[in-house]
């Protein structure tokens, strides 16, 4: 089963970039005595949480709080400095869209490509799948991405990258299509994605979008947990059906 | 994948061990006998083992299909059969759910090699490995690999899961399903046992005669005393428990009965007094024998293990536990149960009561049938929700998405472009033109002859230099996919590799019809040139991804490379004619470039190819493996720098 286990994890990012590490400086820092410019910020600090099946987690915190940090963080881009890091299931991280599709590619073989990335098989069925769902002509299928507009690019994005579900989901942010006939579409799969997997983590600044989904919200400041509320009651039973129709899917797994 | 559709036919489970009836029986045979017959109405059970006698491959048992690898003998108590795990990874496919019944390290192997990864496995841990523990350390790797990858583990006994180091670390998988035992067969009043002795005397045991059971401590126990030992079963210690029984002067009282079928055993249990189990290791886990003279309301005797054995038949409450080894304490406890009847008594019914609740085959079954559904059920349902997904860990996975990547670079590579697929092709063959001609008027040689060997040269070059400058952009270009996605950095580099490789196979289709036409088709050359093309082919490997991690971590490298690149180009002998290069001189002879072509093209045009040269290139892959595999480590840390 799926379960996400931090113990005291901190991460420091480094600061590369200026010049502090060049050969140059460091004959000179001694002589010049600039040695101690911090050298990394602590982009998380000393967070312990722990999610099991069923668990759908806000985070919240002004911007630079390390929220898409602590995200890359469990997704496994980034290794923690400190502190433990457990996970079980596989995790399906959707922090950025856009990444991997290529615009002079045409449609479909961006959707084979990007599911190939995300380590699925692309069969016809799958990319028809796909396709059916964002609604665009068929004639489309075979135009560059670049011929594309903005709103028809994000549905057949979104469209790809929603199409399996996880044990783990980690969003940036609820993704939102613009486009108003295809917003309401669109929620209703991503509601899909989120009641089929077992632990989902959400970072957003929207606070009543993270009480009408999660079971609890962490709210971070500065790479530290301020606070983890509980959701509320009326909230916890607006998502009482999306949870039960989850346990379902695990007696079903058991009886069976 | 429906429910309906899944209990419409029975699920078929393998049975892996290393050996099976008919070959030998015992503890272990019995429980997976049980567990075929136990589970027969769900389940269609095949065995897949090893046999050394040469028998008929495919046999059946109990209306069970056992398959028997041919092995070559036991080594460290291990059948020696090579192509077990080639059958086994056969087999794999042909069923719904594996069962591995451990110890057995050959299987261990094939599930550590990642083979029927798809499949859901139960071990059954019968015992560790005690006999031969200095050798368990080699062993342990891959049994922690196996439970690692198992979906359940099953054991007899709690006591196991919570004294074996391995198990602790699984202890979430651990099963206890303790064996059972069909009470009714042991209920029919025995018919006495031919010439037993008379009440009071017999002492009996049971088991494989094999060191860690312990019959020595027993013989041991009998010199001196006045009780009656007979001891069921065969084996390898044979001889010596009887030199062993005639060194003691016990040839009277304590006898050998050897193999006895199952009726004459229960006959016997019904016959004596007292049951003695003296295993002396922890190879010992459950004692299903003990469990036997249980179900026949024998009082018992057994060692204080750090398994299951003192906690099926309890100490005083229906057994005397004695520590395992030490004859004059097992010996003062055959004397105080031979001396007492209503202890007896009292032990006998106590065992046959714990029997018939705790240990009844129904809960067997049931517990078994339990695990599995569940396993399978599991990995149905993590299956279906998965739909051909491929794991992006582990390395199958990271070579897949790389290769992926690269192929649909080269595939959209003529996007937008007039030529097509042969721009790049007619590019590099304008090259070899002008480059031969020009050096061509330059040195003595025949241009013509020489075209092929710089062809491939130049080949070969564009290869090393494309993945070398394509690697110290890769990481950057692909930095939303590692940021975003959590793809690993490796890929992207590997990709570099793989992309290259296939447009140097594209590319080499100008060195091919020159060769074709200018030079003879010499095939044993070319086969001579293969082993030095892997070489060079893994040097690229290597400088691609270590170029490309540091290049990516510290920008000044690019230009330093690229204008390497450039000088390295010019300064080993790659366009230049043999006839033109000084090979003695320093720079020659230490530029790794220059060994790095000569291992393959020195075959090709010189038939042989020099000591010197092959040491060279091989210490420079060995160097590059190494500081490849630090990369790789550093590499986990490539989020930061992109």
């Amino acid at each position: 089963m799926a379960s996400i286990d931090l113990r005291n994890v901190c991460l420091d990012y480094p600061l590369y970039g200026s010049y502090d590490f060049s050969i140059k400086r460091r004959l000179l820092g001694g002589v010049i005595g600039k040695a101690d410019e911090a050298r990394a910020v602590r982009a998380i600090d000393n967070v312990s949480m722990h999610a099991s099946a069923g668990a759908r987690i806000g985070l919240a915190g002004p911007n630079g709080s390390g929220k898409s940090t602590l995200l890359r963080l469990i997704a496994g881009v980034y290794p923690a400095t400190s502190g433990r890091i457990d996970i079980t299931g596989n995790v399906m991280p959707l922090l950025g869209l856009a990444a991997g599709a290529n615009l002079d590619f045409v449609a479909v073989d961006n959707i084979r490509l990007l599911l190939r990335i995300g380590g699925r098989r692309p069969t016809p069925a799958v990319v028809d799948e796909i396709w059916s769902f964002t609604d665009l002509d068929e004639s489309m299928r075979r135009l560059p991405l670049r011929m594309f507009s903005s709103g028809m690019l994000m549905r057949v994005l979104f469209a790809t990258a929603t199409a399996f579900p996880a044990d783990i989901v980690l969003l940036d942010e609820w993704l939102s299509v613009v486009d108003e006939k295809f917003a309401a579409k669109a929620e209703q799969r991503l509601l899909k994605l989120v009641s089929a997997s077992a632990i989902v983590i959400i970072a957003s600044h929207d606070q009543a979008l993270l009480r009408r989904i999660c079971t609890s919200v962490v709210h971070l400041d500065r790479g530290r947990i301020v606070s983890t509320v509980p959701a509320e009651e009326h909230s916890a039973h607006r998502m009482g059906l999306k949870n039960s129709s989850h346990e379902d899917i695990g007696c079903q797994r058991i009886s069976r | 994948m429906s429910s309906s559709e899944e209990s419409g036919r029975r699920l078929s489970v393998l049975h892996i061990f290393k050996v099976y009836y008919p070959d030998l029986f015992g503890g272990t045979l019995s429980v997976i006998r049980d567990i075929c017959a136990g589970l027969k109405d769900s389940f269609v059970s095949s065995v897949l083992v090893c046999s050394s006698s040469g028998g008929e491959r495919h046999v059946t048992v109990d209306d069970v299909a056992i398959e028997r690898v041919r092995s070559l003998g036991d080594m460290l108590s291990l059948p020696v059969a090579p192509t077990y795990p080639l059958w086994l990874w056969r087999r794999i496919a042909r069923h719904d759910l594996l069962a591995f019944h451990a110890p057995f390290p050959l299987a261990d192997l094939v599930f550590a090699l990642g083979f029927g990864r798809n499949k859901p496995l139960v071990v059954h841990w019968h015992a560790d490995i005690v006999s031969h523990a200095s050798w368990r350390r080699y062993v342990e790797p891959l049994m922690r690999r196996t439970l690692r990858r198992a979906d359940a583990i099953i054991v007899s006994d709690a006591a196991l899961a919570s004294r074996t180091p391995l198990l602790l670390e699984f202890s979430e998988k651990c099963h206890v399903v303790p064996f059972g035992i069909d009470v009714a067969k042991y209920d029919t009043p025995a018919a006495p046992a031919v010439d037993a002795p008379e009440r009071g005397r017999l002492v009996l045991a049971c088991g494989r005669l094999v060191p860690y059971k312990g019959f020595d401590v027993l013989v041991r126990a009998a010199a001196g005393r006045h009780f009656e030992v007979w001891i069921v079963g065969e084996g390898r210690e044979r001889e010596h428990l009887e030199q062993l029984i005639r060194h003691f002067g016990v040839e009277e009282r304590v006898r050998l009965l050897g193999s006895v079928s199952d009726a004459e055993l229960a006959r016997l249990m019904r016959a004596a007094d007292v049951f003695v189990m003296p295993s002396v290791t922890n190879a010992e886990t459950f004692g299903l024998v003990q469990l036997e003279a249980m179900a026949a309301s024998r009082p018992v005797i057994n060692t204080s293990l750090d398994t299951g054995v003192p906690y099926i038949a309890r100490d005083g409450i229906e057994a005397i536990t004695v520590p395992p080894g030490d004859h004059e304490k097992l010996a003062d406890a055959i004397e105080t149960l031979l001396g007492d009847a209503e202890l007896r008594q009292r032990l006998g019914q106590a065992a046959r009561h714990r029997a018939t609740t705790t240990y009844s085959t129904e809960v067997f079954r049931a517990g078994i049938e339990k695990v599995y559904r569940h396993a399978v059920a599991e990995r149905a349902a993590s299956a279906s929700s998965r739909a051909a997904r491929s794991a992006t860990g582990g390395l199958l996975g990271t070579v897949q998405i790389a290769a992926a990547l690269a192929w649909s670079d080269v595939r959209h590579r003529y996007v937008r472009s007039l030529l097509g697929p042969f721009w790049m092709s007619l590019q590099m063959a304008i090259m070899v033109v002008v480059l031969g001609s020009v050096i061509g008027h330059l040195s003595n040689s025949s241009a013509v002859s020489y075209l092929p060997i710089l062809a491939v040269s130049l080949t070969a070059w564009n290869f090393l230099s494309g993945v070398v400058i394509d690697a110290t952009t890769a990481l950057q270009t692909s930095a939303s996919l590692i940021k975003d996605r959590a793809l690993p950095p490796v890929i992207f580099l590997l990709q570099c590799f793989f992309r290259q490789a296939l447009f140097a196979l594209h590319n080499a289709c100008v060195p091919l019809v020159l060769w074709l036409i200018f030079m003879p088709v010499n095939v044993a050359d070319a086969v001579a040139a293969l082993p030095g093309l892997a070489l060079f082919t893994a040097s690229t490997l290597g400088l691609g991804l270590i170029l490309g991690a540091m290049a990516t971590r510290f920008h000044d490298l690019k230009p330093i490379i690229e204008s390497t690149l450039t000088l390295a180009f010019l300064a080993s002998p790659i366009i230049w004619p043999s006839d033109m290069i000084n090979r003695a001189s320093t720079v020659i002879r230490l530029n790794p470039l220059t060994h790095l072509f000569a291992v393959w093209r020195e075959p090709l045009t010189a038939g042989h190819v020099s000591t010197a040269s092959v040491v060279y290139v091989l210490v420079c892959v060995a160097v590059l493996a190494l500081a490849s595999a630090v990369t790789i480590v550093q590499l986990r840390k490539a989020a930061f720098w992109v």
